[in-house]
């Protein structure tokens, strides 16, 4: 069949090639058949946002892997092709791998703080009580926030003098005076740097986990639970063999989306310490941005990013064969 | 008696709930009541710390809002904001709106596949592809204008969107279609005349989610756009009011608490739909 031709291509450049060719006698009349005239339709309307995404995110992307194998930097435009040594001297770089230890245990941290809150929210969500719609309304506020305007927020409470937290904390008596030996400069301290960013990310995700597991809850069907109520299973069974297995596959994309956010996410740590004190809180997206365009090292800003890739995959694959297993 | 331990029973049950989501609500809402106090207080009672911080010493200012009109860029910000959002919505419509229609649809070969395609390439982190983007922006010679992130900010809208909207057509039923094609219609006919109105809910939650994703960015407007009153708020703030290391909490926190709110409150409306959206339609 013709349509064979069309199944292999849905580019719209394959459907140009069959539109130009001057088309034989057998063909034209399969040009007016309805499905032919669908599938013209269809490629018609998808065309604009497949070239859209294929020219600003694919080509993009391919050309990244370029520069990353190229010299290309911001003064000069001609790149040549220097193989792995942009790879090779982010090796050698002690802030590669600082960054790439920060970034592991950023994501690590996070994720055990935001599963613990956002369940144990998720749980007292799922109650029935007064006033549910507006506390969940205003629980969730740290997503909903544009994450550059409520890290600003956390900069000011995290502030070296005027910190609201260490107010409460020193007039509660666990810190000193301003000054003093045991007042927290948290975005200053080496050691308190990286926490100090880990938390922001945790407070601005913590209602995403809440909510996606509330969505996971409110997907199984009460009918199903009372029946194998009814049928003499005990809670646990009920958990293990309806619960689990039906929000599992929802728990799993929100996890795996917010893996790929927090490990690409610069905002959080550059409008607090860019990385500082000497590395401390140094992320790889951060690295990235401060090799690529403030040192104008486009070609090693790119490697860098790039090995943010071996970490992204897994999570991206597993999430492809989540979405694939979803019902159509 | 029995009434009586009923609604005691309740009442304990909402006391114990109310002090578990306590600490919640806390955590959630204390920085933006900080961020709106601090808007409003005048400058020798921020910073000071022998008083107790949580309520006006001295009378409150709008001082820091007149800063922020009057001798920032701030008022561009907003317009930038707005422009760009607007453009990006636009854009992200005509382009998202057929899109989904065709895969949820016409039954296209490979329309699964090429669904899910479209909506992985939401998650390929800006990180990856901001140096090749800056490249891209500098030769259609759109660097240091806000006209950059129109071109940008879609790569992310428009996945996002043809999903939701894939989902969205999903619900309406063939038939009404289907009755309208043998009215006479064409196929076009039947998108625009019978499809597209009762899908203009979907179709502003699309709106709302490029307006809403567009603020989310940070890294784009801090890589691509640098003269001061070509920013949007989001990156302006923190790189034109934060001067060495000077910094005007008071007009800060106004100039997010301004258009922070807004768009918190906004997106508030709609989140349920973004899960439902990023959790595939599993949830229904």
């Amino acid at each position: 069949m013709t349509t064979a031709s069309l199944r292999g291509g849905p580019e719209p450049s394959a459907r140009a090639a069959v539109v130009s060719v001057p088309a034989p006698a057998i063909r034209r009349s399969w040009w007016r058949t309805h499905t032919a005239q669908r599938h013209i339709f269809g490629y018609t309307l998808l065309a604009p946002a497949a070239l859209y995404v294929l020219l600003l995110v694919g080509a993009p992307f391919l050309f990244s892997l370029w520069l990353a194998v190229s010299d290309a930097n911001v003064g000069d435009p001609v790149a040549h092709f220097i193989g792995l040594e942009n790879f090779r001297s982010a090796w050698e770089m002690d802030v590669f791998w600082i960054a790439l230890r920060n970034s592991i245990v950023f994501l690590v941290v996070a994720a055990i703080f935001k599963s613990l809150l956002g369940t144990s929210l998720a749980f007292l969500l799922l109650q029935n009580f007064r006033g549910k719609k507006l506390i969940r309304a205003l629980v969730v506020i740290p997503f909903t926030l544009p994450v550059a305007i409520s890290v600003l927020s956390w900069k000011w409470m995290y502030d070296s003098q005027f910190s609201v937290i260490n107010w409460v904390l020193s007039r509660l008596g666990l810190i000193g005076t301003y000054g003093s030996e045991s007042w927290p400069v948290w975005l200053g301290q080496p050691a308190l740097a990286l926490p100090a960013c880990i938390a922001v990310n945790v407070w601005r995700t913590f209602p995403f986990s809440a909510i996606v597991l509330l969505a996971g809850f409110t997907a199984v069907p009460l009918e199903v639970l009372d029946a194998a109520k009814v049928d003499g299973c005990t809670f646990f069974q009920r958990f293990r063999h309806i619960v689990a297995p039906m929000i599992f596959p929802i728990l799993m994309i929100g996890f795996l989306f917010d893996t790929v956010f927090t490990l690409s996410d610069l905002s959080v740590v550059y409008l607090l310490t860019q990385g500082g004190p000497a590395n401390a809180s140094k992320i790889l997206p951060v690295l990235a941005y401060q090799i690529g365009i403030q040192a104008g090292n486009l070609g090693r800003g790119a490697a860098i990013a790039m090995m943010l890739v071996p970490l992204l995959l897994p999570a991206m694959f597993l999430l492809l064969r989540n979405l694939k297993r979803r019902e159509w | 008696m029995a009434p009586r331990t009923q609604r005691e029973k309740t009442i304990r049950r909402h006391v114990a709930i109310y002090a578990g989501l306590a600490p919640f609500l806390l955590i959630a809402v204390f920085p933006i009541y900080w961020m709106a106090i601090t808007a409003f207080k005048q400058d020798p009672d921020l910073y000071r710390m022998d008083h107790i911080p949580f309520w006006f010493n001295m009378a409150p200012t709008l001082k820091h809002f007149q800063t922020l009109f009057y001798q920032t860029n701030y008022g561009a910000w907003i317009i930038n904001t707005m422009t760009i959002s607007a453009w990006v919505a636009l854009i992200t419509l005509l382009t998202a709106v057929p899109a989904g229609y065709a895969l949820a649809r016409l039954r296209l070969a490979g329309s699964e596949n090429l669904g899910i395609a479209i909506f992985m390439t939401y998650l390929v982190p800006g990180i990856i592809l901001f140096l090749p983007l800056s490249r891209v922006v500098a030769s259609l010679g759109l660097q240091d204008s806000w006209w950059a992130l129109v071109l940008v900010y879609p790569t992310f809208t428009i996945p996002f969107c043809t999903w939701l909207m894939m989902g969205f057509f999903k619900t309406v039923p063939m038939e009404m279609e289907e009755a309208a094609r043998v009215d006479g219609c064409g196929q076009l006919g039947a998108l625009i005349r019978v499809v597209l109105p009762v899908s203009l809910p979907g179709i502003l939650t699309s709106v709302i989610f490029a307006f809403t994703l567009s603020m989310q960015d940070f890294l784009y407007g801090l890589a691509f756009v640098s003269p001061g009153d070509q920013k949007p708020v989001p990156v302006g703030v923190p790189t034109e009011l934060i001067r060495g290391d000077v910094y005007y909490w008071g007009s800060i926190m106004a100039a997010v608490l301004l258009v922070g709110l807004p768009v918190a409150i906004l997106y508030n409306f709609f989140l349920d739909r973004f899960i439902q959206g990023i959790t595939g339609g599993v949830v229904k």
